[in-house]
């Protein structure tokens, strides 16, 4: 049943804090103006701009109503909703608005106030760059939409707004171009999110697990991203971006695999240097998931494929180390992420220390001491700085490198040919929302491979994807003779 | 349908390809072997292994010669038994997967090369294209160990003067897959290198006598064998006539007497024999036999194409007709060359290692159904005729030698 906003100010004031539980950040506030009308305000502490409230609203409320039946007019703002139950009003409020009630009406008016703090727009720290924009997304989605729509100032940006999770009511946002998106990937997106039935979304994760086609990949299928220009030179693709209130991180579908080793900077340096880093990327994608397993099996089942110099070297440098190959190689890995997990966690100051002590005692150290050869540090540390170029892969490609390591110790070069195979082949049988994930490489589309492995000059980047972008694929028409 | 087959015939070659590594080896267990020698001792065999100590690239002492590396020795009546043998007196297992060179003694040569050592081409970590070198008039040990290079390992230091071969052809490069080959083809004998130890010329340097005694080694000359027993060698000129007929002869040099005739000026040192030397850039090599009634001919026709490497005389070489001149001075000394080469084989070892055989094979398969079981005497009886032509193509940087004005 619903509860219609009562004529008498203290009824309604008894159901409201009814209603709120007696919480103590709750504000009604009851006064009476000069021409001894009854009204009430309530907000919820902190949520709205107290100053605006007492100058423009009240002040005027309370020395020139003369009236209510004219109390629209004397409302000094530009966003006034009328409200008439009493749930909405809790609402209204839970959104950071205030709501004005009128001693004998029955309409409650809600008052766009809100204010509250936020931290200021700066460089993410998970995705810097050197050139182009520095600004990223903060905390909150009117902010972000902001950020997105004054990168793309046009009338077909759409932001589609719903509220997810029962008890956290989170404000949560579709943007797209109307006209470039994909419809069947839109339509398919709003029926998972109104699949999603959870407590809480505190966190772009929480709604990423929950729309995912394959859940259990170890590569994620949807993008995220703190940066306004990658949303908006996505979406511009073709593809959704989905805002939540209370998180800096922009959910992206679909993805493809070959966005992994792309970065933002690609499109804003020369284009010869942008392939040689995607293809350097590319080759430390392969380093990162198969040295230490390629390794492992030439020098336990291949030796005689290791060219004469480097197979003594590489004996010379494990005399005298005590664990066999395969458990070293593992140690060093397993070393490698408690040094990355410690320092990630800790203050910067701190950090620094984790550093030394990392590659101090742990590199210097158990090498002088013959715990592990030297080989094997140099083969980690090259393991680590690939995977440090290709960030946005990093959950999938540690745990991939632990399997490879594993199947190249017990089954040598078979045991890593198998992994990669049915690696390639996981990978390859993901889809984002219906989208193939390996797309333009399998299945092989000729105009996407322009920007895969390399990304050629601008003027030939005609196509948007066509994966994604299924109808209005043109970028642009080229003129005749280009 | 085709793309299941496709993906499963590829499952099928990685498996077949790919496994057999079941058994894991740590390095650390490995006795890495670079050279094996092969010797007969009172009549069990005796196998000597040059093995590398890997401990020495760690070490700040690795200038020091010779501690790179251990041998170790074992014999018994078989190849595997002498192999076995080395494990109860050395601690690690004798890992032969990066032997590079084999080397025979020349008493397991005369026996007979193949049937002496299956072993080590049925054996699967042993490389086809591991060198064979047999030890002129010495045991296989008693070259091993001798290193005059700057490489700290002695097999290195083999291996590299092997790999010279190719900027001087008085020496044959033979990998155990040539040789076998060669030993199972009818109608060509194989061949060998050869190594032998010589005397280092003493030089006193800072005036200090070593008193110990220096050899070096070297790989001049070529083994010859019929079917797996050596018959003899051939010396340094001889091998490069070889290497003529066989087409490995880029990148060496032809060393000729300079045409007097077309000095312009009179001959100014008169009985003084001027010489001159081509490099070889490319070579075309064709052999032929022919049947001419009874008489069995072989024939060889060398195409070269030279740059001039060396030239002493006065000649003006911005002529044509001069270089064309000096072109044929070269055929006419490399025909020289071979022919005695050849002559030199057919007398004296009567075996056929150019593979004329093979191409009388192709040419007459009836007739060498029949002749085939005594070629090696038809061969040595048959004519030869060689036919060399040179074209100079490039005369370095310079045109003219600076004494010509």
């Amino acid at each position: 049943m619903i509860q219609v906003i009562s004529k008498s100010i203290s009824e309604n004031k008894k159901r409201l804090i009814d209603k709120f539980n007696n919480t103590s950040d709750f504000v009604t506030y009851e006064f009476q103006n000069l021409s001894k009308i009854k009204m009430m305000i309530c907000y919820i502490e902190g949520f709205i701009d107290r100053n605006i409230l007492d100058r423009d609203i009240l002040e005027s409320l309370i020395l020139n109503l003369k009236n209510r039946k004219d109390i629209r007019e004397f409302i000094m703002t530009s966003k006034i909703n009328e409200v008439y139950a009493i749930d909405e009003v809790v609402n209204e409020i839970l959104y950071g608005k205030a709501v004005l009630l009128v001693e004998g009406e029955k309409i409650g008016y809600a008052l766009e106030l809100n204010k509250w703090d936020k931290r200021a727009v700066e460089q993410p720290q998970s995705e810097s760059v050197v050139r182009g924009p520095k600004e990223g997304f903060i905390e909150d989605i009117s902010v972000n939409k902001v950020l997105l729509r004054r990168k793309i100032r046009n009338n077909n940006l759409v932001f589609e707004d719903l509220r997810l999770g029962k008890q956290t009511q989170t404000t949560v946002s579709l943007a797209y171009i109307r006209g470039i998106v994909n419809e069947e990937v839109l339509k398919e997106l709003k029926t998972r999110l109104d699949r999603i039935d959870t407590d809480a979304i505190l966190e772009s994760a929480d709604i990423e697990e929950l729309i995912e086609e394959n859940p259990k990949s170890l590569i994620e299928t949807v993008t995220n991203t703190e940066k306004p220009d990658i949303v908006a030179a996505k979406i511009l693709e073709g593809r959704i971006a989905i805002f939540i209130d209370g998180t800096p991180h922009v959910l992206i579908v679909p993805r493809l695999f070959i966005e992994g080793i792309m970065s933002s900077e690609d499109y804003y340096i020369r284009s010869y240097f942008s392939s040689f880093l995607r293809i350097l990327r590319t080759i430390a994608l392969l380093i990162t998931i198969y040295l230490p397993g390629a390794f492992v099996a030439l020098q336990l089942y291949h030796q005689e494929m290791i060219p004469t110099v480097l197979l003594i070297s590489a004996a010379g440098a494990r005399e005298g180390v005590p664990l066999p190959v395969t458990v070293e190689v593992l140690l060093m890995i397993i070393t490698l992420e408690l040094t990355k997990e410690s320092g990630l966690r800790l203050p910067k100051n701190v950090g620094s220390t984790v550093s030394i002590v990392g590659t101090l005692v742990l590199g210097q150290a158990a090498v002088q001491a013959g715990l592990v050869s030297a080989l094997t540090v140099i083969l980690i540390s090259i393991t680590a700085l690939s995977e440090f170029i290709i960030p946005q892969l990093v959950h999938g490609i540690v745990i991939y490198r632990l399997i490879v390591t594993l199947c190249g110790g017990f089954f040598g070069v078979f045991g890593v040919t198998c992994a990669f195979l049915i690696i390639t082949m996981q990978i390859v049988s993901l889809e984002s929302f219906g989208v193939p994930f390996a797309w333009p490489i399998a299945p092989i589309n000729k105009t996407g491979l322009k920007d895969t492995f390399i990304r050629v000059h601008r003027k030939h980047l005609i196509y948007r994807p066509k994966a994604i972008a299924k109808r209005n694929v043109r970028r642009r028409i080229p003129p005749k003779g280009e | 349908m085709r793309n299941k087959i496709a993906i499963s015939l590829f499952y099928i070659i990685v498996c077949i390809c790919l496994t057999g590594c079941y058994n894991a080896r740590e390095l650390d267990q490995l006795g890495i072997s670079l050279i094996m020698g092969i010797d007969i001792e009172d009549g069990k065999i005796l196998l000597t292994a040059e093995i590398v100590d890997p401990a020495y690239t760690t070490e700040s002492s690795s200038t020091i010669q010779g501690s790179s590396v251990k041998y170790v020795q074992g014999s018994g009546n078989t190849v595997l038994e002498a192999l076995r043998d080395i494990t109860l007196k050395f601690d690690r297992r004798i890992y032969g997967a990066h032997n590079k060179v084999l080397i025979f003694g020349e008493e397991v040569a005369k026996l007979g090369l193949v049937s002496h050592i299956d072993e080590l081409f049925r054996d699967k970590e042993q490389r086809e294209s591991s060198y064979i070198l047999i030890a002129k008039g010495a045991k296989a040990y008693e070259v091993m160990g001798i290193t005059n290079g700057l490489e700290t390992i002695p097999a290195n230091y083999i291996l590299d003067l092997i790999q010279n071969v190719k900027y001087n052809p008085k020496a044959v490069v033979v990998s155990i897959i040539d040789y076998l080959r060669h030993y199972y083809h009818e109608g060509h004998h194989p061949v060998a290198g050869v190594i032998e130890k010589i005397k280092k010329m003493e030089i006193d340097e800072l005036g200090e006598s070593t008193g110990t005694k220096n050899y070096e080694l070297t790989i001049i000359g070529s083994a010859i064998f019929k079917k797996d027993k050596l018959r003899g060698y051939l010396n340094g000129n001889d091998t490069k006539a070889v290497n003529f007929i066989l087409g490995h002869i880029e990148r060496s040099i032809i060393t000729f007497p300079t045409p007097t005739n077309v000095f312009e000026e009179g001959q100014s040192e008169i009985g003084k024999q001027q010489l001159s030397s081509v490099i070889v850039i490319k070579s075309k090599v064709k052999n032929d036999v022919e049947m001419e009634g009874d008489r069995l001919i072989l024939k060889t026709k060398v195409d070269l194409r030279t740059s001039l490497g060396e030239f002493n005389g006065k000649i003006d070489l911005t002529k044509e007709e001069n270089l064309n001149k000096i072109a044929e001075a070269c055929s006419k000394t490399a025909e020289i060359n071979i022919k005695s080469a050849v002559k030199k084989v057919q007398k004296e070892y009567g075996v056929d290692i150019f593979g004329f055989g093979i191409e009388f094979h192709r040419k007459y398969p009836k007739q060498w159904e029949k002749i085939k079981d005594n070629w090696d005497e038809i061969f040595a009886e048959a004519d030869f005729e060689i036919e060399v032509k040179t074209h100079i193509i490039r005369t370095g940087l310079i045109n003219n030698p600076p004494i010509v004005e």
